[in-house]
């Protein structure tokens, strides 16, 4: 669908000569938005044992340096540039639970309605890429992700924008992702958003003591690739709780109104125009010359 | 519209200047260490707080004070207030160089500045995103100020005897007197796009901006409040002339040019009220949050409707310079809530700007004085006394 929005705007901008309008809505229409068959990934926080394999393949297939204050391992607490995913732990008396964090690959991002190049784009097989030969560096993806998802190298002098990719290389490959291969106990599982939605609902029936009833990026900001399941309520893990309502709509809605066919714009610089005249007539005697000098 | 301006031509090396210039030799040391060690070399800045004092006060506040260009214009060219058009060259000095100051330190604060020209190659346009809007805005309001700051610098060479630039001038002049209303306007539209932009870029940070600061309504509120700011820097900026020249200042254009200014502000802070009342953030009042809030809107709103109705207001330089200052502060604090201070950092993440992002919003504000006493100096920018 991003790639229909994209050629509808590039179409549009050259023929108004100018910027405007998506066709977001009209994709809608047309059913092409339902993300059925975008690849997808469900962590069940439940089966997670906190191994970190899965943090380890992920450094190792992405080149990343070892930026630990350890030589032998790094250890993050945080998603950085260096880590596009962490397995986070939250512990509470009896309650415990691992949670592994990366880019939830929304059905529509926030960080690609900021991103003012285009770097960041949702592809229509579901991942959101980044291209740094775009990137100027902005940093308002990260500003924009609700998830707090997107990292900076600011310790370099040419950086770039780092967050997980979904292994797109590997998947073009008909292969999985590094970190669902490696995992031990199948906490992480990939394949379509339908089959994993599918999966998720199963597992919360099959053992619904277990599960909170939430199948977390099914709604949340209009729906997420990712999807999560918990023995303990997201919010205790640090997952933001947030609307149904995908995050750009309303400040696209809003942008969109401002440059509507650039309308807006044109009539005021005509209204100016227009009252720039009609005041110099009846400000003739305060005001008899015109023009600068 | 006549203009009678005529150049300083004063000393110019005077304790201040001399301090300018040691800001900006050390805010020269601070850019070649942030473009040769990047930027986690002299900010705070980190993943849990991606924009900081650069993006608040060099841009967003920069490009808010810089408002006294397009609404001087406006008053002038528009309105046909031609008693005010003493007031014009300055603004529009002072715009072009906040503008292109506030260009600067987007180059200095994007980590991958050596490809800034991106969002102009027609491939990489995003019609959705405010961060786009504001950069081909600013460049092209920065294009329009040059031109509309080029009879200045023409005026000046046509006077010259011989030469190249005289031979330049003496062309260029009549054509841009013909074709410079076209700018002039095109300079107000461009103008409040982006000012209401620079409100937009906020929208997407709806889970992380303190509800007392984020509404839907910020584009509008960004435009009106750059909007009512813009009068109260032409006062600042003239009475700050007046002083670093020792002229007489010009108190009769000031107090007029003010008379406008508490109808902008009483709409404003209605605007904010109702946002308040209307989207039911009313008990956030009764918070440290709300405090903050009742700081800003008295600062910028409350305060100076109140003096500037005073009749005892209307014909002291040195009362309607503080009830500038007073909005403009309220106006700097309004941004640097929204971006800064009522902006959420990813947990675990804190933001204090560091001695390096502060020595180089110091070196541009240097650069700004500095610039402008060199420009109003040796070009024609202030009116004959």
């Amino acid at each position: 669908m991003s790639i229909n929005r994209r050629n509808f705007l590039k179409v549009s901008a050259i023929t108004a000569g100018t910027l405007l309008g998506s066709s977001k809505k009209v994709s809608a229409e047309t059913g092409k938005n339902s993300f059925a068959e975008t690849y997808s990934m469900l962590n069940d926080c439940t089966k997670c044992i906190g191994c970190r394999a899965c943090q380890s393949a992920c450094k190792e297939y992405k080149e990343f340096e070892n930026t630990g204050k350890n030589e032998k391992y790094d250890m993050p607490l945080e998603l950085n540039a260096n880590n596009n995913t962490v397995i986070k732990l939250y512990k509470e008396e009896k309650e415990k639970s691992f949670i592994k964090r990366q880019c939830m690959h929304c059905n529509d991002p926030g960080c690609v309605s900021a991103c003012p190049v285009s770097a960041l784009i949702k592809q229509d097989n579901g991942i959101v890429t980044y291209d740094k030969d775009k990137c100027i560096g902005c940093r308002y993806c990260m500003i924009a992700c609700p998830f707090d998802v997107p990292t900076f190298e600011y310790d370099k002098a040419f950086p770039v924008i780092s967050k997980c990719d979904f292994c797109k290389d590997l998947l073009a490959k008909g292969s999985v992702t590094e970190c669902s291969r490696v995992c031990p106990t199948g906490a992480i599982v990939f394949g379509t958003r339908e089959e994993m939605l599918k999966e998720a609902q199963r597992r919360i029936k099959a053992d619904p003591d277990k599960y909170v009833n939430h199948i977390y990026g099914e709604k949340e900001a209009g729906g997420t690739s990712v999807l999560y399941l918990s023995a303990v309520p997201f919010e205790k893990l640090g997952m933001a709780t947030l609307d149904t309502e995908p995050l750009p709509d309303m400040a696209e809605s809003i942008q969109h109104g401002i440059f509507k066919y650039f309308i807006p714009p044109v009539a005021l610089y005509g209204a100016l125009g227009i009252y720039s005249l009609i005041s110099k007539k009846k400000d003739s005697g305060d005001n008899p010359e015109s023009g600068e000098g | 519209m006549k203009v009678n301006a005529a150049p300083i031509n004063k000393t110019l090396w005077t304790k201040g200047f001399k301090a300018g210039v040691i800001f900006i030799i050390i805010g020269a040391i601070v850019t070649l260490n942030r473009l040769i060690n990047g930027l986690g070399a002299v900010t705070n800045l980190s993943d849990g707080a991606p924009w900081g004092l650069w993006i608040a006060f060099d841009v967003v506040i920069g490009i808010a004070l810089a408002a006294g260009g397009f609404t001087t214009a406006a008053l002038v060219y528009v309105f046909n207030k031609g008693k005010y058009s003493p007031l014009v060259r300055p603004a529009v000095l002072t715009a072009m160089l906040g503008y292109g100051l506030a260009g600067f330190s987007i180059v200095l604060d994007v980590g991958r500045w050596w490809q800034i020209y991106n969002p102009v190659l027609p491939g990489n346009w995003q019609g959705n995103s405010a961060m786009f809007e504001v950069a081909i805005c600013v460049m092209t309001y920065l294009a329009i100020l040059v031109i509309e700051f080029i009879p200045t610098l023409t005026e000046q060479w046509r006077k010259k005897e011989t030469g190249f630039l005289k031979k330049i001038s003496d062309f260029i002049e009549p054509v841009l007197n013909k074709i410079i209303m076209f700018f002039i306007l095109l300079g107000i539209v461009v103008s409040t796009l982006h000012q209401s932009s620079l409100g937009s870029l906020m929208l997407l940070a709806k889970y992380k901006l303190q509800p007392l600061w984020f509404s839907p309504w910020l584009p509008l509120m960004f435009l009106i409040s750059a909007i009512a700011v813009g009068f109260p820097v032409v006062v600042v900026e003239s009475s700050l002339s007046s002083r670093t020249f020792k002229r007489k200042p010009e108190t009769h254009l000031l107090s007029g040019i003010l008379k406008f200014t508490p109808w902008v502000l009483g709409f404003y802070l209605i605007l904010r009220l109702w946002d308040i009342v209307y989207y039911g953030k009313l008990s956030l009042l009764a918070s440290k949050w709300g405090l903050l809030f009742a700081i800003e809107i008295s600062l910028f709103a409350v305060i100076p409707i109140i003096l500037l109705s005073l009749k005892s207001y209307k014909k002291d330089p040195s009362k309607l310079f503080t009830v500038s200052t007073l909005i403009i502060a309220g106006l700097m604090l309004n941004r640097f809530n929204t971006y800064l201070i009522a902006f959420k950092p990813r947990p675990g993440f804190s933001y204090f700007p560091s001695l390096g992002e502060i020595s180089i919003s110091l070196m541009i504000i240097s650069i700004l004085f500095v610039g402008y006493k060199i420009l109003a100096n040796y070009f024609p920018v202030l009116e004959k006394e």
